[in-house]
């Protein structure tokens, strides 16, 4: 009985440490899988998890103008951050109380972050007040997953001045952008329109990593090896814009209230000294938070802010047109500067052509000079009988109608410009005739500029047969210093002859001293030399007009102005470019009742035949 | 007898060792760059347990010189008076992290039901040891033995202590098991545990294990009625287990449940404390990263990183190397009471030693366990190694009573 007793204690114990022995045996294999077989799994967890990666946003770069003048700027926005993963969701009532927010706004905008990473942070509150982000900053170690950046947002030191359609705005990266490319992290800001949009690449510059050690509250404990393996961001890069400040605020100024469009540009390579669009949007109320009612605003205004009407509206160029259909016409050898035709006060050709000109015998100047139609429905004419629409469209085309001129702004126009092929398309295959193409010559019909384009038609007159390329980067300056210049291309207009441009500048001299532009566009001290036009609008108060360059004999500005729904150029486009010719070239404005004039300007609703009298009118 | 020749001297080296690498982690885990961001009173555990430390010492000595029938003697009224103390808890204790176990006794705060693991181990013991041997025909004296034991169970289960529930239940096949519980029926009664734990894991797991311990039962016992209870059973806890998972269990217990088996499927909540454990010890590799130098440690990445999450400390700054000289420790150690146990003639103190074995084993088992992820985390202290002054103590006198039956185990038997 004993040793049948003995037998089974050692038989016991024998059994227990086994058991037993077994189970440690377990978890010595589970040290040696989690410490040796899986030590590079959790190696990287743990340093992952005591080290925090914040990005750090490089500085965009700046924008000069013509004098060296800083117009774009940054300044410090305050951000608070979410990161999901680390967040406790218990918290939101403390954050909701520390931001001054509603709860619900605060979890809205969590889950918002929640949807688009749970691992990365996302900006919770962008632009919050500096005493709201310093109380975050106090209480951030009760807040794990909460972090905050400093950001900055654009400022633009030139108090009025806006050049809105040129700098263009910023907006944060979309959801499918921010899929699309590596480059961009949620909440980054990228060009959207303008030049922040055509030098996205430029400006932007590469964004620097900065690793910290924080424990598990969230807590920084400083860098992370004394910022060994930090990246550092590289600014982006300074843009020297051709604009002149001065010029695009006194532009801006004299367009307020109207819509329309100017373009003033250096005729020698084509420089853009001032480019307006009107109306046009507050850029400073879009340069940082996202301003929803403003931005619904301009998006359902009827004529549309955001529109740049400057280089993307297509108009009639009326009678703006007429000094290019003199040249084409000496060209072509169908007139010379002597050549005289009569004007019965209509031109027939299958109906009656209506002209405005006193009656009467025109020569080139003559008809230049008081804007006859009948000369110029009369050449129309003759090109389409005696010579071919394609060589008339080949010879515009060099001037820049119909095609785009590579501006540095997005949403550029090419325009109208037919040829048959064109009118093929839109009236069918020989049903059109020499009778759709006489309007042609007046600017009238089918055909569609912008202010840029007309704006290069001045310049190329002026610089007597240079076409240039218009632009608004003169130089890239890269955060080490380097500079790069742009180089605008130069291109003669092959078939331009000096003796052809001679006597139509001396025409377009006549319109200011004589014709249509005696009353505004002279000047004293400048010969300018000019030419208005009246864009025929099926919708309502025809569009005005006004080319111009000067001084005539060496031009440094050309200027396009187009004022909607104003009726005739020569009472409202032709003050504006008059004023701003004036300031360009003698730095002030000795004519205030021009200016007063143009800012009481109201464009005029009831349409009026006689334009002689409504400048008789105009003038007292 | 010869106190050098006699005493059991390993066992004593075995615990020295081990409260020495609890005071080395112990330091690290409140003193190092982490008590930065600890608490004033955490900061105090290392002084405290360095106190209890010394306090065990002298218990540990004096005990020496207690005369081992005490224990024997005394057992059933030190059993009715923790059992009383453990009342007096229920209603005047004191609440610490969630479990009211605590009652203050002048200024020491004092867990019952740690002092009565060891009056239960004894009571039991002396039960069991006074009656004949308990056979299949015969579970009369078992079901007594099983109340002696199952009456403190409940009562920590009713002060929310589930984990020193765990602790006591564990006692109930293993001492029966040592006075003569046939074998099948032992492992009968643990096979719930084997299977329950294995079905969690996946149905198909639990199925094999039925089957497997079926047939073992039945190789055992020959009993048909025995087999089919327990292929029965083992099914039924199956398809119970799996009716638990999917439709009774509330969700925040079944994230618990999935953070065990899956803590990265939720790592910010219930998985936190595995995967950050985890990410512990795997760090650590072999060597570990060096003395208070832990991250995970040091960062505040570790939940109760002074008690139940200690062993990761170990693992990460002394790696392998040190987290396998540990668990090897606590080895030697168990199978060494577990050989005093053998060797001794007496089954009061064989019952005993069999049962401290098992307490350090399973407090071992529970709280590495749940550190390598292997064991839903339950929330049991290292014995030896964690803070706690209670604990410790108790620990150390299990420890004591073991050494001392074993010291006199001739005198003791002479008295059979």
């Amino acid at each position: 009985m004993l040793s049948q007793q003995n037998q089974r204690v050692k038989t016991s114990v024998r059994i227990l440490q086994f058991s037993i022995g077994l189970l440690f045996l377990i978890i010595l294999g589970r040290l040696v899988q989690l410490q040796i077989v899986e030590y590079d799994t959790y190696s990287p967890l743990s340093r992952e998890n005591s080290l925090r990666q914040e990005i750090v946003n490089p500085a965009r770069g700046l924008m000069y103008d013509r004098n060296g003048r800083l117009v774009v700027d940054n300044e410090p926005i305050y951000t608070i951050t979410v990161t999901p993963a680390t967040y406790d969701s218990k918290n939101t009532p403390l954050l909701a109380k520390l931001m001054d927010r509603p709860v619900e706004e605060v979890e809205e905008r969590i889950q918002e972050a929640t949807a688009y990473s749970w691992y990365r942070a996302s900006r919770l509150f962008t632009e919050v007040d500096f005493s709201v982000f310093s109380t975050i900053q106090e209480n951030i170690w009760e807040l794990p997953g909460i972090g905050h950046q400093i950001e900055s947002k654009r400022r633009y030191p030139v108090e009025d001045m806006q050049a809105s359609h040129i700098f263009g705005y910023l907006r944060e990266v979309s959801e499918e952008e921010y899929l699309q490319s590596d480059q961009y992290n949620l909440g980054d800001k990228v060009g959207k329109s303008g030049l922040e949009m055509v030098y996205e690449d430029q400006l932007r510059g590469e964004q620097g990593i900065e690793y910290s050690r924080i424990n598990a509250l969230g807590q920084s404990l400083g860098s992370y090896d004394n910022g060994s393996i930090d990246e550092s961001p590289v600014k982006g890069n300074d843009l020297y814009l051709t604009i002149d400040s001065e010029l695009q605020t006194l532009a801006e100024d004299l367009m307020e209230d109207k819509s329309g469009a100017v373009v003033a540009l250096d005729p020698e390579n084509g420089a853009i000294l001032s480019l307006v669009s009107s109306p046009q949007y507050d850029i400073r109320r879009l340069s940082g938070r996202i301003d929803s009612d403003y931005w619904e605003e301009i998006n359902t205004r009827t004529k549309n802010p955001l529109y740049n009407r400057a280089i993307s509206t297509r108009q009639p160029p009326g009678s703006t047109f007429k000094p290019l259909m003199a040249l084409m016409g000496m060209e072509m050898g169908l007139i010379s500067p002597q050549t005289e035709v009569n004007n019965p006060g209509y031109f027939y050709r299958g109906r009656r052509y209506h002209d405005l000109a006193p009656k009467g015998d025109y020569d080139l100047g003559k008809a230049l000079e008081s804007s006859s139609n009948t000369y110029f429905f009369w050449l129309m004419n003759e090109i389409a009988e005696e010579k071919d629409i394609n060589q008339w469209y080949a010879m515009a085309s060099e001037f820049g109608l119909g095609q785009l001129n590579n501006i540095d702004l997005p949403y550029e126009t090419e325009g109208i410009l037919p040829d048959s092929s064109y009118f093929s398309k839109i009236f069918g295959e020989g049903v059109w005739g020499v009778g759709d193409l006489i309007s042609l010559g007046v600017g009238q019909g089918v055909i569609g500029v912008s202010p840029l384009q007309m704006a290069i038609v001045a310049a190329t007159i002026g610089n007597e047969g240079y076409r240039v390329q218009p632009h608004l980067v003169s130089a890239i300056r890269r955060s080490d210093g380097k500079v790069t210049m742009t180089n605008p291309e130069k291109q003669k207009v092959s078939w331009i002859k000096k003796s052809q441009v001679e006597p139509v500048k001396e025409g377009m001299r006549r319109v200011v001293t004589d014709g249509g532009g005696q009353w505004y566009a002279n000047l004293d001290s400048i010969e300018v030399a000019g030419k208005t036009g009246t864009a025929q609008n099926p919708h309502g108060t025809d569009h005005g007009w006004f080319i111009s360059f000067a001084p005539m004999d060496d031009p440094e500005i050309a200027i396009a102005v187009l004022v909607e729904n104003s009726g005739y150029g020569s009472i409202s486009a032709a003050p504006i470019a008059s004023l701003l010719t004036e300031q360009y070239l003698t730095g002030e404005i000795n004519r205030p009742y021009i200016y007063d004039y143009v800012k009481d300007f109201e464009p005029k609703e009831d349409e009026d035949d006689d334009e002689n009298t409504i400048m008789n009118l105009g003038i007292e | 007898m010869n106190i050098f020749r006699d005493l059991n001297w390993p066992a004593i080296m075995l615990w020295v060792g081990l409260f020495i690498v609890g005071l080395i982690a112990l330091f690290s885990a409140t003193q190092g760059p982490v008590s930065e961001f600890l608490p004033d009173h955490i900061k105090g555990n290392f002084m405290r347990q360095l106190i209890w430390t010394g306090i065990s010492i002298i218990v540990l000595v004096s005990l020496q010189f207690t005369p081992p029938r005490t224990f024997l003697t005394g057992s059933y009224i030190l059993y009715a008076i923790c059992l009383l103390l453990m009342i007096v808890t229920l209603f005047f204790g004191r609440e610490v992290n969630g479990a009211k176990s605590w009652l203050s006794i002048g200024p020491a705060n004092i867990q019952i039901s740690e002092l009565m693991k060891i009056t239960t181990i004894l009571a039991a013991a002396n039960y069991l040891t006074s009656r004949r041997n308990i056979s299949a025909e015969n579970l009369k004296n078992a079901l007594v033995a099983v109340l002696l034991i199952g009456i403190p169970t409940v009562l920590t289960i009713l002060q929310n202590d589930t984990g020193t529930a765990i602790i006591f239940l564990t006692l109930i096949p293993v001492m029966l098991f040592w006075s003569g519980l046939p074998y099948g029926i032992s492992l009968f009664i643990i096979s719930p545990a084997i299977i329950g734990y294995l079905s969690i894991i996946g149905w198909y797991w639990g199925m094999a294990a039925a089957l497997i311990i079926t047939f073992l039962i039945f190789l055992l016992q020959r009993r048909t009625w025995l087999t089919l209870a327990s292929l029965a059973f083992g099914a039924l806890l199956i398809i119970g287990v799996q009716i638990a998972l999917y439709q009774v269990l509330q969700p925040h217990q079944l994230d618990r449940i999935e953070a065990f088996t899956n803590p990265s499927f939720d790592p910010q909540g219930a998985g936190w404390n595995v995967l950050q454990a985890k990410t512990a010890i795997g760090s650590g590799g072999i060597y570990g990263k060096g003395f208070m130098e832990g991250t995970q440690t040091q960062l505040r990445f570790l939940p109760e990183q002074w008690t139940d999450f200690i062993f990761c400390v170990i693992g990460e700054e002394f790696g392998f190397i040190g987290a396998g000289l540990v668990t090897l420790l606590f080895m030697a150690l168990i199978l060494r009471i577990l050989n005093m146990a053998g060797k001794n003639k007496h089954p009061f103190a064989q019952l005993v030693m069999v049962g401290v074995a098992t307490i350090f084993f399973m407090h071992f088992f529970i709280n590495v366990g749940s550190a390598v992820g292997i064991l839903p985390v339950i929330g049991l202290p290292l014995p030896f190694i964690s803070y706690g002054g209670s604990a410790f103590l108790t620990n150390t006198l299990m420890l004591a009573i073991c050494l001392n039956l074993d010291f006199y185990k001739r005198e003791l038997s002479i008295y059979r």
